[in-house]
């Protein structure tokens, strides 16, 4: 899941992102809107979290641009954050097209259920919880198990099998993989996607049984449920 | 001048008989009373008196009439028969007399009543109109209309007090919205960062160290921002301290606090003042004020930059003047720059703690002493401040 931060306090973006990185989350950030807007033109963000007062553009137009000329695939979900508490500020908020609005200052344990609130509203997926065959991964708790034994996870390996688990069955290009799970810097042309895959697919395997992480050669990889049944 | 007569709010509907209305109709009814009684007591006695004079008996020319049909002892029976006619009709009158003034009493209680009920029906809607306002809703007028009378000018007046408290509570509001929200964001600040920190079981010593320095930063800007505030809040009052000063003494004594920080930066800071500038004013004020002024044109000012103060006066005005050879402002931002919370540019205001009150705050001073702050200024060339106040003149 990527994520882009836009909010002209520098430090209050770095804390932020710093949190939901550890959160298992890719976060790119932009000081300003017109920073924000050429980013999220480019990149199929998530999910934007969007200061209203900037410099420049200021949230409300950035929200009104990216509705009218939304990005290719999916469009983002967009959370205000914000100093601008009265009721109507909040309305137009989410008039513009925010998905919801958050009133600064706020307990960052409330961003990140918003957070995950506001990704989990893809089709067919409600809870917090994500199964696959045996596999288990709690979103909210960051427990990952297989067969009911504890899987530790680093946060990039986490943020990898959530979106594999969010798509079981379906192929993932190197490509989704990049822009959804790594941020901006990672470097496209390392080996940092194969590297990740193939430990997470290690930790994930038992012994005796097929890999639950296929390679389909020339196009990208596929999560499946290890014949378990279902 | 009794201690009760204050508790009349917690008796305002029970207590009719001390009512301006029920008081105005028996005030009204007892004088008319007191005039009908008057003049018919008057008429009766009078009348009592004439008749007490048995004019019939006296008058011959009746007397020989009466003589001639009754010829013994004609005199007293004729005084006696007179006597008796004239009791009963003083009787009668005054029978009739009392009957009306009394009935003249109960009418004008009732007439009094109406009366004085139509002439206060718009008390009470003035009174209900003012219950129904709260500090929270004071767009409700009384809106009295009518004929251009004493309570309509009232209502007017009313209606006019409302209109300036709904501007100063709207205005109010406004600013403690604005202040809120400014403070909110090196709040937030403060609260992602030790939110985030704490919750890492993996965060070390540095980590630690980085969140707090940022705490420290959004500590600073908040209390920086909270005396600005408290400054703005002050001078908003109107009751500050007023005597005559030699405004020339503030400039310079101002311009020297400044010398440190403008040679630190590199700036060459320069004065030319005229002697004997008498204003009224707070010098603790004046000197806020252009300190501010003063400030901002030193940190617009590259190093090797000059800064000019000049002061000096006309007939009617003394100025006050700072020239930068800074960047200068646009048009747009001419406009916005004396309105609170504006910063030419945010980020970097917010590193050095600037709350965006400043020139606000001069604006406000000038505002305060019966004068105004003016802006001249070219994009490349720089920016000249003004402040102008109302010379002193000692008469």
């Amino acid at each position: 899941m990527r994520i882009l931060l836009v909010d002209d306090e520098a430090d209050l973006v770095d804390a932020i992102a710093r949190g939901l990185r550890r959160n298992g989350y890719a976060v790119d950030t932009a000081l300003d809107g017109d920073e924000a807007l050429a980013k999220a033109t480019w990149t199929p963000y998530d999910l934007i979290c969007l200061d209203i007062t900037m410099p420049g553009i200021d949230g409300f137009e950035v929200c009104r641009s990216l509705r009218q000329n939304p990005p290719e695939g999916v469009a983002p979900r967009i959370l205000m954050l914000t100093a601008r508490d009265t009721v109507e500020e909040r309305i137009r908020g989410l008039d513009v097209g925010a998905d919801d609005y958050l009133v600064k200052p706020f307990a960052f344990d409330e961003l990140a259920a918003r957070v995950r609130s506001l990704l989990r509203r893809d089709p067919g997926r409600t809870g917090a919880v994500l199964e696959v065959g045996t596999l288990r991964l709690d979103t909210a708790t960051h427990g990952v198990t297989r067969a009911d034994r504890n899987m530790d996870l680093t946060a990039k390996e986490f943020a990898l099998l959530r979106y594999f688990m969010s798509r079981p069955g379906e192929v993932v290009s190197q490509e989704d993989l990049l822009d959804h799970v790594w941020d901006e810097h990672a470097d496209p042309f390392t080996n940092t996607v194969r590297v990740t895959v193939g430990t997470l697919r290690r930790k994930l395997s038992v012994e005796g049984e097929t890999s639950l992480i296929e390679t389909i050669v020339g196009s990208g990889y596929r999560l499946t449920d290890g014949g378990a049944g279902s | 001048m009794k201690p009760e007569g204050g508790s009349g709010l917690n008796t305002r509907k029970s207590n009719r008989l001390g009512s301006i209305r029920t008081r105005l109709a028996l005030l009204y009814s007892i004088l008319l009373f007191g005039l009908a009684a008057i003049v018919v007591g008057g008429i009766y006695l009078s009348l009592s008196r004439a008749l007490s004079d048995e004019p019939v008996s006296r008058d011959a020319r009746y007397s020989d009439m009466i003589v001639e049909a009754e010829p013994t002892h004609a005199e007293g029976r004729l005084a006696a028969f007179e006597q008796e006619v004239n009791r009963r009709a003083l009787d009668q009158l005054r029978t009739y007399s009392v009957t009306a003034v009394a009935a003249l009493f109960l009418g004008s209680l009732a007439v009094g009543w109406y009366v004085a009920g139509l002439v206060l029906r718009p008390i009470g809607r003035i009174s209900s109109v003012a219950r129904e306002i709260s500090a929270t809703d004071l767009s409700r007028r009384i809106e009295l209309g009518g004929p251009d009378d004493e309570l309509r000018d009232m209502a007017d007046t009313f209606d006019d007090m409302l209109g300036r408290l709904d501007v100063a509570f709207e205005s109010q509001r406004r600013f403690v919205q604005e202040a809120s929200h400014e403070l909110r964001n090196p709040l937030a600040v403060l609260r992602a960062n030790l939110d985030v920190v704490m919750a890492d079981p993996d965060a070390d010593t540095d980590d630690f160290r980085a969140a707090g320095e940022v705490a420290g930063r959004a500590a600073a800007r908040m209390s920086a921002l909270v005396d600005d505030l408290l400054l703005y809040a002050h001078h908003e009052r109107t009751d500050s301290r007023r005597e005559p000063i030699d405004a020339s003494t503030v400039v310079v004594e101002t311009v020297e606090d400044f010398g440190a920080t403008a040679s630190a930066d590199g700036v060459v800071l320069q004065h030319e003042v005229a002697d004997e500038l008498l204003v009224v004013g707070d010098p603790v004020a004046l000197r806020r004020a252009l300190a501010n002024l003063l400030s901002n044109a030193i940190r617009v000012s590259d190093p090797g930059g000059r800064v000019r103060v000049t002061a000096g006066q006309d007939s009617e005005m003394v100025w006050m003047s700072v020239l930068d050879d800074g960047p200068g402002l646009s048009p747009e931002d001419q406009e916005r720059v004396f309105q609170r919370f504006w910063r030419g540019d945010r980020a970097s205001a917010r590193e050095a703690g600037r709350s965006g009150l400043g020139l606000a705050i001069v604006r406000q001073i000038a505002e305060a002493h019966g004068g105004q702050v003016t802006l001249r200024s070219t994009v490349g060339v720089g920016s000249t401040f003004t402040v102008w106040l109302p010379r002193f003149v000692d008469s």
